[in-house]
């Protein structure tokens, strides 16, 4: 369930909050990605990610429920026959939030929201590489070190004899 | 209306204006190619060509929006 937003509703009351909301996921289905205010794409996310899970689910409740919030039936037919199995992998995180500066105008935030329809690429595990990673080369290390260290002994001990036997054949 | 009954003394004035104060940004320090660049975290970055035409915002690696 997505969060409720604290403060203040967008526009003038809640029923204007609701249109507007409405009309911006619209475009966004229409257009897969938008430049808006970070304040307004961060209402529209849950709202817009929501409408998506009922694209998903695709029977005709569904679609009628999309047809009292989405007025345009095109955008309603694009979202459950092109959008929907583009996502059909994923589980939640359709769209993403890139913040892009502030506008010139009014110095307001500005962001891109946008639909992910990348394939789902999945996360490999990283804990296993990382420790095979941590291993190697300590263990490495250790045959070198052991493997420096014999042959300057071995050469430290013969030079030891043979400056002792040159110090014999001088007596 | 209501009205200051006196004149707000220079010393005041000063007192409150003191207290205007900038705030440096947390800047984030990239190095490439051996140039050192700060730039705001979590933002889009301009991508420019060589003569220094802004082409399109960019962020990890993905294009975000036209400038």
């Amino acid at each position: 369930m997505p969060k409720p937003s604290k403060g203040a509703r967008l526009g003038g009351g809640p029923a204007h909050e609701r249109l507007l909301l409405n009309n911006l996921a619209a475009a966004l289905f229409e257009h897969k990605s938008i430049t808006t205010t970070f304040t307004k794409a961060k209402r529209l996310q849950p709202v817009a990610e929501r409408y998506v899970t009922f694209a998903k689910r695709g029977d005709l409740a569904a679609r009628r429920r999309m047809l009292g919030v989405i007025t345009d039936k095109g955008i309603v037919h694009e979202l459950f026959t092109e959008i929907a199995p583009q996502v059909a992998e994923r589980n939640g995180g359709y769209t993403r939030i890139t913040k892009i500066g502030n506008r010139k105008g009014d110095n307001a935030p500005m962001a891109v929201i946008e639909l992910v329809l990348e394939p789902v690429t999945p996360k490999k595990k990283a804990a296993k590489p990382a420790a095979e990673k941590a291993a190697a080369p300590v263990a490495e290390e250790t045959v070198e070190v052991v493997a420096e260290e014999t042959p300057v002994v071995a050469e430290e001990t013969t030079e030891v004899v043979a400056e002792e036997a040159a110090a014999e054949e001088t007596k | 209306m209501a009205v200051p009954k006196r004149k707000m003394s220079r010393s005041n004035t000063n007192s409150r204006r003191s207290q205007w104060k900038a705030q440096a940004p947390a800047l984030v320090k990239t190095v490439e190619n051996g140039k050192v660049t700060y730039s705001l975290p979590h933002q889009a970055k301009v991508v420019t060509d060589s003569a220094g035409t802004p082409l399109f915002l960019e962020y990890k690696g993905r294009k975000v929006a036209d400038v």
